[in-house]
C-alpha cells in the first residue's frame, strides 16, 4: 500500500487514535499488516471458489468458441426442425411423452340427454345449454320438444309425462316468458322474481 | 512389584532450548491477530469487507481475472495457489479507497479498545 494512501486514510480520523495507538506503541505498520491480511484471506477465499467452479466445470461459459459452437448447433437444430421444439409450436404442445394434444378435444360421441352427436371438447357448454344452467324454462323446452321426440320414436314407457310437460311449455310459451324465472301462476301470468 | 506398561511408547522428546527461545515471543501482529479471532471482530469484518467488496463489483473483477487465467492455462492446470498468485496483486490494488479506510478504522478502534 502506498504511504500517501495511508496518508490520506490517516486525515480522516481524529486525532485521538493516532495518540492512543503511539502511546501503546503500534505504528501503522500494524494496522496494514492486519489489513493485508484480511484482504489475503478474502482473496484466497475468491480464487478457490473460481477453482472450485472451474474444476466442477459448472462455468458453462469458460470455454467460449465451445460455448459458440454449441449455442450455433443448437440454433440449427432449432431452425431446421419445426416439430422439435416444445412450447411454442403452433396450437400443438409437445408433452413430455411426445405426444400432441390439439387445443380443442376432438372424439365425437352421443349426448345422454337429447340424444346429439357432440364433440368432446364442446360437452361443456353443450350440456350446460342441454341441460340448463338451472333455467326450468329451457329445460323443460327441450325435454318436450327434442327429447319427447326421441323417447317417442324409441318407444319409451315415459311418455305420458312427457305429454304433462308439454302442456305447460305451450302455456309458457304463448306468454312469451322462455328465458325469464318466476314462479308460474294458474292463470298462466308469469310473475318475475 | 514391577508393572507392565500396557503401553510402549518412546520416551517424550525434551523441548529444545533454541526453540523454545526463538518460538516464545509472540510477535506483536500474533497478539493482535488472536485478539482479534478471540473476541469475534475478525470474522465480523471479514463479513462486512466480503460484503463492501461484493457491492463494489472487486469481487467480481477478481472470478473474471481467475476465469482468465483458467481459460489460458487449461482447466485442469491449474492450483488454487496459481490463482491465488496470479490475482493478488491486482486485487490489492484495486482495492477502492472507501472500503480501505472503513476497514482501517474499524481496525483501530479494535485495537484502541483491546488495548485497556
Amino acid at each position: 500500500m502506498s504511504q500517501q494512501c495511508y496518508e490520506h486514510c490517516i486525515v480522516l480520523y481524529c486525532d485521538q487514535f493516532d495518540r492512543d495507538l503511539l502511546f501503546l506503541g503500534l505504528d501503522l505498520q500494524i494496522l496494514s499488516d492486519i489489513f493485508e491480511d484480511l484482504l489475503d484471506s478474502i482473496i484466497v477465499d475468491v480464487a478457490s471458489e473460481s477453482h472450485r467452479i472451474a474444476r466442477l466445470g459448472l462455468d458453462r461459459n469458460l470455454d467460449e468458441e465451445e460455448e459458440e459452437l454449441r449455442l450455433s448447433a443448437e440454433a440449427r437444430a432449432r431452425a431446421s426442425n419445426p416439430s422439435h421444439s416444445g412450447e411454442t409450436n403452433g396450437k400443438y404442445v409437445v408433452d413430455i411423452l411426445g405426444q400432441t394434444h390439439p387445443a380443442i378435444a376432438n372424439e365425437i360421441f352421443e349426448c345422454m340427454n337429447c340424444g346429439r352427436s357432440i364433440m368432446a371438447g364442446r360437452f361443456a357448454p353443450h350440456l350446460e345449454k342441454c341441460m340448463g344452467k338451472g333455467r326450468k324454462a329451457r329445460l323443460k323446452s327441450t325435454r318436450s320438444t327434442t327429447a319427447a321426440q326421441n323417447r317417442y320414436s324409441r318407444g319409451s314407457p315415459l311418455s305420458s309425462q312427457s305429454r304433462f310437460s308439454n302442456s305447460t311449455t305451450i302455456n309458457r310459451l304463448s306468454n312469451g316468458s322462455s328465458g325469464i324465472a318466476g314462479h308460474e301462476y294458474s292463470n298462466g301470468k308469469l310473475e318475475e322474481l | 512389584m514391577s508393572r507392565r506398561h500396557s503401553v510402549n511408547r518412546p520416551p517424550t522428546p525434551d523441548v529444545q532450548d533454541d526453540d523454545d527461545d526463538r518460538a516464545k515471543e509472540p510477535t506483536l501482529v500474533e497478539i493482535v491477530n488472536i485478539k482479534l479471532i478471540e473476541s469475534g471482530e475478525k470474522e465480523r469484518l471479514m463479513e462486512l469487507v466480503r460484503e463492501r467488496l461484493v457491492e463494489c463489483g472487486w469481487k467480481d473483477e477478481m472470478r473474471a481475472l481467475c476465469r482468465a487465467f483458467i481459460k489460458k492455462n487449461g482447466r485442469d492446470n491449474v492450483t488454487v495457489d496459481d490463482l491465488v498468485r496470479a490475482i493478488t496483486p491486482k486485487g490489492r490494488a484495486s482495492i477502492p479507497d472507501s472500503v480501505k479506510a472503513e476497514l482501517l478504522q474499524k481496525i483501530r478502534t479494535f485495537l484502541v479498545s483491546v488495548a485497556y
